[in-house]
């Protein structure tokens, strides 16, 4: 293991703070299968997996935000729980999280404080309502795919604010 | 019908047939395994997951963060501005 490398193993005190009913929290992890054999586990199939992997990829890059993608229970309070979880990456300003709760079937995207100017909410309303219509299908990787692409789109386009 | 032929029935049988159970085998084995699909209205029994394009970099960028804040003195953060959206299916 790499310095610095974190686990897909849901920490054993994840659980979060305050929040209400939400479950343990996983470590943040590449959504490659080969970086962590763990994930190949999850809901996602190991071609949804490099899809996602991908396009999470070509975003960072193409915008210079942090995107990241949460599946998982949200609890009661899914905004809430969102909003904490986006307050856990190293610079939650430029980040963008996409919290992916199944069995509530509630999607939060939650962006920060200078990733809302380029991302603006209304701008998210509309990849949330395209990523929501694939879920409604049965198509969770497809939904983020096309999510992640979405945002990353209305990103570049967008004023910078540096 | 000598008694060679017929040994040489029954390996040739005896091949034959340990063939299918093995392929049978690898079927039920490969067939047994839980289907990856999500299925809306069905209970999402996984583990939760967080992806992000670099982790180690995340990684040593909250280190960083967490020196800089010792440093100066680790003022507490108040609520951050965030914004977005929320829908459901």
């Amino acid at each position: 293991m790499i310095a610095g490398e974190v686990t897909a193993a849901p920490s054993s005190g994840g659980a979060l703070e305050g929040s209400t009913g939400a479950a343990s929290v996983p470590e943040p992890t590449r959504a490659h299968p080969t970086y962590h054999p763990e994930v190949v586990d999850g809901p996602l199939s190991v071609r949804a997996l490099l899809r996602v992997d991908e396009a999470l990829r070509l975003a960072d890059a193409a915008t210079g935000l942090t995107f990241s993608v949460y599946i998982g229970e949200l609890g009661e309070d899914s905004r809430e729980t969102a909003q904490r979880l986006h307050a856990r990456l190293a610079d939650p300003d430029v980040s963008v999280l996409i919290a992916v709760s199944p069995n509530e079937r509630v999607l939060e995207i939650v962006t920060g404080s200078r990733a809302r100017k380029r991302i603006l909410d209304r701008d998210a309303h509309l990849a949330a309502k395209s990523m929501v219509a694939a879920f409604a299908g049965g198509d969770l990787g497809g939904g983020i795919v096309a999510g992640i692409a979405q945002l990353a789109d209305h990103a570049g386009r967008g004023p910078t604010d540096d | 019908m000598t008694s060679e032929f017929a040994r040489m029935l029954l390996i040739l049988i005896g091949i034959a047939v340990a063939f299918a159970l093995v392929l049978a085998g690898l079927v039920f084995a490969g067939g047994g395994r839980r289907s990856k699909r999500y299925r809306p209205g069905r209970p999402f029994t996984f583990t939760p997951v967080w992806f992000l394009s670099a982790p180690e970099e995340q990684s040593r960028a909250g280190i960083v963060r967490a020196l800089r804040a010792a440093t100066l003195g680790g003022r507490p953060t108040g609520p951050r501005e965030t914004g977005g959206a929320s829908d459901r299916w």
